[in-house]
């Protein structure tokens, strides 16, 4: 089986410090895979070089077998990427963006207005396609990047922190979104501090921890019989419970 | 409260100048300018003397208006310097507004550059005073001044902090700095084209205007220093303190009016250019880019500034010891064409942190080379008939109306040479536009350089590629300007192919560069 994702001691460093130290991420072609960490842990720098947006120092990157940085001509137009920072077009409209993607992407103008309408209606854009996203709030920045990102119909999508700032009603579309795409048989790989969230949605996890993973595979071989709270705080280390100092923290009954 | 305030504000100095070896040498030059000012200032101030006591009394006069003007523009236009002008900042500490408001007027007190306009100040009292009187009443005087200097600026600025935090208000402040700064070029224009009447009338004449202001009668009570000083400067105290008053109003109501900042603004109309534009990626970048022009502060700014210095330009070049003949059509044409070109040193500074979007979706150096197209279509869209405006107006102030036709073809062909040439700039070496949009500064923090090799280069390549066939069209040969346009097209064409395939490779390093956090 060839897998969605696989990287081979892929490696990173910003000066002295190692970002990505030598990761060997797998993700099999149809899951729901969710990238888990504290911040730091190089979650963003991995997804980065994995969609050809940051050069990396070592290794090796396939999305569905094809070199991404010797091959791009085989992956790009089969990846959707949604990066940190909510780094949009500020100054189109939210219509005008999934119209300016689409055509980017090469899809002929009719069919990109119909998607784009489609898209605007589910993600709830409706009656904000026509501002520009400047003045959009988070949540909806999110909706619309997840639609420009879904747009060309991709075979693996890459979302980085999909759900933070984001509303519960805008989270509950983007999941509902989400969940009807992979069951078609795409894959999503989402990076997320939120557990409760990757242990509702993913069928797979990559634990990383200070620029390695020291966990991945299906859900339930990670967790074991804890929840993957439990599980992550004991692989990535906690430290200190919080019960030492701060004795005068809290109202006094004195 | 005071105290509290000024080493808020030296900490505040200090914080931001840590770890950063060119804030900390912007820091160094900023004091030693200011130290400069201030002693050149006072001096300047102090000879003043030396003139007739009333020519002496109406540069006073102007002096002091002068500055009050620029304490209330300067902080406007750079708002975001200062982090002790936003009120809403400290709007969570328990503090009465009367303690916030002494404690902000001490912290804008505090800086080289306040400390500086004392000083100067203080010189008028050594150029205007005149006996014992005098400089009791000037000292008074320039402290009132002073004051009304920082009351009036924070009083504006508190006024408006609703409106500069919102997106809107810092779009239109954007382009009206460029409208300031452009202001500050009129004299300069005025005295290139002789000046409306003599300097010393204008200055009585301004002089008496002014008068009456506040800072008129600062002015007028140190040079007085009798007792109609003292009733000049008890009006001057009292409009200190409605200001004032008037700034603690302003500063009540910001602390609890909701910050519009988040409030959307309307819809935008859907373009309907987007049907004469070519389909596909091509298009698609052509019409991204129009709509950057128009809605993006930045777009306009530079549109604006291409068009103000094209006029300039177009003016001042005239006139004994300017170009004679035809030349004097061509020249501001094609400096108009450069300028245009300019634009396209960078460009693709003005997706800024979006480019992602373009880079994750490229994937052969094809693709970029039509990226580049596209942005040079748009540009192309704009400037064709704006330098064609310019080439029939040169013509005409020149007096012959078919030297525009050559001017505006040399023009043209100069345009396509600057975009072959900001193609290859724009992939060696890009810069990130700051955020935070005020006149003064081109570049993020540490781009500096960067940003002045690109520009600067982008000049040089320029003038040196298009020199093969422009020269011998401004020295005579007139009949060469049929090739300027074919040749140009060529450098355009060859400048997006080798800008594609440096640019395709450096993608990554690309979208990092012009993504800087400024």
């Amino acid at each position: 089986m060839v897998e969605a994702v696989r990287t081979q001691g892929l490696f990173k460093r910003f000066g002295q410090q190692i970002a990505v130290g030598g990761i060997d991420l797998i993700v099999p072609r149809g899951s729901f895979a969710g990238l888990v960490g504290p911040n730091g842990a190089g979650k963003t720098t991995t997804l980065s070089m994995v969609t050809g947006l940051l050069r990396p120092d070592g290794g090796l990157i396939e999305i569905n077998g094809h070199n991404v940085w010797s091959d791009p001509v085989s992956v790009k137009a089969h990846i959707g990427v949604l990066p940190e920072g909510l780094r949009l077009f500020e100054r189109l409209s939210g219509r005008e963006l999934l119209l300016y993607n689409g055509q980017l992407r090469g899809i002929p103008l009719a069919e990109v207005g119909r998607r784009a309408d489609e898209l605007l209606r589910i993600m709830d854009l409706v009656e904000s396609q026509d501002k520009l996203v400047v003045d959009y709030s988070t949540g909806m920045r999110k909706k619309i990047g997840l639609a420009a990102a879904l747009l060309h119909n991709p075979d693996v999508l890459f979302l980085d922190e999909p759900f933070e700032g984001v509303d519960p009603v805008s989270a509950n579309t983007l999941v509902e979104v989400l969940r009807r795409y992979t069951a078609s048989g795409s894959t999503v790989i989402f990076s997320s501090h939120v557990m409760d969230l990757v242990e509702r949605l993913c069928d797979w996890v990559s634990v990383m921890s200070r620029g390695h993973i020291v966990a991945q595979g299906p859900l339930d071989e990670v967790r074991r019989d804890r929840t993957l709270n439990e599980a992550f705080l004991e692989l990535v280390g906690a430290r200190g419970n919080g019960e030492e100092g701060l004795t005068w923290l809290g109202s006094s009954t004195a | 409260m005071v105290r509290l305030f000024v080493r808020l504000k030296l900490r505040l100095i200090r914080g931001n100048l840590r770890g950063d070896t060119i804030k900390q040498l912007g820091f160094v030059f900023s004091v030693i300018g200011a130290v400069v000012a201030a002693v050149a200032g006072f001096l300047l101030f102090s000879l003043v003397r030396l003139a007739p006591a009333d020519v002496a009394l109406d540069i006073g006069i102007v002096a002091f208006t002068l500055f009050t003007i620029g304490w209330i523009l300067v902080p406007l236009l750079a708002f975001g310097l200062d982090e002790t002008l936003d009120p809403s900042r400290l709007a969570l500490f328990p503090l009465t507004t009367r303690q916030l408001a002494i404690g902000m007027f001490a912290a804008s007190a505090t800086g080289p550059w306040p400390l500086a306009s004392l000083i100067v100040l203080a010189g008028g009292v050594v150029g205007l005073a005149s006996g014992l009187g005098g400089v009791l009443l000037g000292l008074v005087a320039v402290v009132l001044q002073f004051a009304l200097c920082l009351v009036a600026s924070r009083a504006v600025t508190t006024a408006l902090s609703g409106a500069l935090r919102s997106r809107r208000g810092r779009d239109l402040l954007a382009v009206a700095a460029v409208f300031v700064v452009l202001l500050f070029q009129l004299p300069n224009l005025l005295l290139n084209r002789g000046l409306p009447g003599e300097p010393s009338k204008l200055l009585e004449s301004a002089g008496s205007a002014l008068r009456w202001t506040p800072p008129g009668l600062a002015a007028h009570a140190i040079a007085d220093g009798g007792l109609i000083g003292v009733a000049d400067l008890i009006v001057v105290a009292m409009v200190v303190v409605v200001l004032a008053w008037l700034w603690i109003a302003a500063l009540r109501r910001a602390l609890v009016t909701p910050d519009s900042s988040n409030q959307s603004g309307g819809s935008v109309r859907r373009s309907r250019i987007g049907r004469f534009l070519p389909g596909g990626m091509l298009g698609a970048i052509v019409a991204k880019e129009l709509k950057y022009a128009r809605r993006e502060p930045r777009g306009r700014i530079s549109w604006f500034t291409a068009i103000a210095v094209s006029g300039i330009i177009m003016f001042s070049l005239r006139g004994p010891g300017g170009w004679q003949g035809p030349a004097s059509a061509i020249a501001p044409a094609c400096l108009a064409a450069l300028m245009i070109g300019l634009q396209a040193a960078n460009v693709f500074g003005i997706d800024g942190p979006s480019l992602w979007m373009n880079a994750v979706a490229f994937a052969t150096d094809r693709d970029v080379r039509t990226d580049l197209a596209g942005r040079h279509l748009a540009i192309a869209i704009i400037a064709v008939p704006l330098l064609t405006v310019v080439s029939v107006v040169a013509a005409l102030i020149a007096g012959t109306l078919p030297w525009a036709l050559v001017a505006a073809l040399t023009a043209w062909g100069v345009l396509g040479v600057a975009l072959g040439v900001g193609s290859v700039t724009s992939v060696i070496l890009p810069y990130t536009f700051p955020d935070r949009l005020n006149a003064f500064s081109g570049a993020a923090p540490g781009q500096g350089g960067q940003a002045f090799l690109a520009s600067f280069g982008a000049m040089l390549g320029t003038s040196m590629i298009a020199l093969p066939v422009g020269l011998p069209i401004l020295l005579g040969a007139y009949w060469l300007c049929v090739l300027a346009v074919p040749y140009g097209l060529l450098i355009a064409w060859a400048g997006r192919r080798l800008g594609a395939s440096i640019g395709f490779n450096r993608m990554p390093d690309l979208v990092a560069a012009v993504s800087r956090p400024t």
